[in-house]
């Protein structure tokens, strides 16, 4: 059974974070477990180029990682395409290309802009997804917290996700709203464009009120945007950071109470884990990819 | 609740740290009620839309995903809200 299959892994999945986040705090008391030290970046490689910080840490192996696997997979693929395809990995990446092709850059742009932004609309999700999902994939990363491995001091395996620090999904959302801008610009010239952005009808006297409302509207959008990415993700590893033994560290509880509520939360965790990974990946991806093709879409349609 | 209790809830950074504390939880709980409720509306017209029109299922269930994030994207503000109340 494909499923089970799937609940097998995903709960070996599961116990590959809960045992190293019981490891370390076994010897340690309840005062040296701080939930935000999972979120910590230190420094790895200090680069410090005229007073901005461009330290390589956890967060930008997460980016490099997803980078890899993005382009990896996607050039791995088309290379060697089959008339006839033998593996599954070409029917996954077709599949997903004609989602990503009709369903998010075509469904939401004219045939023009499809074709123009296709590239980057699917980039765009395939990068979130791969950032999200290798976000549930324990990865030892987690320097803050270190396991001893036969005297070894190895950095504990942990779960993080790029997307879950505001500054990535934030530099997405600006790349894609300065985007938008441009090509609104680009097709109606500036001052066109603004005017489009008030509807047809409306009284000369209303115009600086709907004005104001549609530029403040511009800029909940790149908030939105990526807040939205940003706190979906954030959450789902908070509720499993909290519940694949967090909790259970910060009660204090005796032995018992211990193991009631770490039965409790262990189920609630797995749970949790399960939706992240079966819903909340691919829906944020898809959900940023077809905003962002709304919003393009939106800039150069005729009616506002 | 007994006597000490009480005299260590008086202290001004307890009563300051329980104040945050009762921010982020009520913050994020009416946001998850709010949005609960939204959630409900939104699979609840889907099921409306289907039984009307069957044969448009898999357009509805696109659409039905788009309301999906944006509503649950409502209790993620509070929440965070609730953060930078906490932390901040």
């Amino acid at each position: 059974m494909p499923i089970r299959a799937l609940h097998l892994r995903a709960f070996a999945a599961l116990l590959g974070v809960l045992l190293p986040l019981a490891a370390p705090q076994v010897a340690g008391a309840a005062e040296e477990f701080d939930p935000q030290d999972e979120f910590a970046l230190p420094p790895w490689i200090e680069i410090d180029i005229f007073g901005i910080d461009l330290s390589i840490n956890k967060g930008v192996a997460y980016l490099l990682i997803a980078l890899i696997l993005t382009c990896g997979v996607m050039i791995y693929t088309a290379r060697r395409m089959q008339y006839r395809p033998t593996g599954k990995l070409q029917t996954v990446v077709e599949s997903a290309y004609s989602f990503m092709r009709d369903n998010i850059a075509g469904g939401n742009m004219d045939a023009r802009m499809a074709a123009k932004w296709f590239p980057f609309v699917a980039t765009l999700f395939l990068f979130i997804w791969f950032s999200n999902i290798i976000g549930y994939v324990p990865l030892p990363f987690n320097t803050t917290h270190k396991v001893d491995v036969f005297g070894l001091e190895l950095p504990s395996l942990a779960i993080y996700s790029a997307t879950a620090n505001l500054s990535v999904p934030l530099a997405l959302a600006i790349v894609v709203w300065l985007s938008y801008h441009v090509e609104g610009i680009r097709a109606k010239g500036p001052i066109g464009y603004i005017r489009s952005w008030i509807p047809a009808g409306v009284p000369g006297a209303a115009v600086p009120l709907i004005l104001g409302i549609e530029v403040l509207s511009h800029f909940v959008r790149l908030l939105s945007l990526s807040l939205r990415l940003f706190a979906n993700i954030l959450a789902g590893h908070l509720l499993i950071l909290f519940m694949a033994g967090g909790l259970v560290v910060l009660m204090g509880l005796n032995l018992f109470g211990t193991l009631v509520l770490g039965v409790l939360t262990g189920v609630l965790g797995t749970v949790f884990f399960l939706f992240e990974i079966g819903l909340v990946v691919s829906l944020q991806a898809f959900i940023f990819a077809t905003l962002a093709a709304i919003y393009l879409g939106g800039a150069v349609a005729d009616e506002h | 609740m007994d006597l000490d209790t009480l005299t260590v809830l008086a202290q001004a950074d307890v009563a300051e740290t329980a104040g945050r504390a009762i921010g982020l939880g009520m913050g994020t709980g009416l946001a998850a009620l709010g949005t609960g409720i939204g959630l409900g509306f939104i699979f609840g017209k889907t099921i409306e839309a289907v039984s009307r029109q069957p044969e448009l299922r898999s357009e509805i269930q696109s659409i039905q995903w788009l309301g999906f994030a944006l509503t649950e994207a409502t209790v993620f503000y509070g929440f965070i809200a609730g953060l930078i109340a906490f932390f901040v």
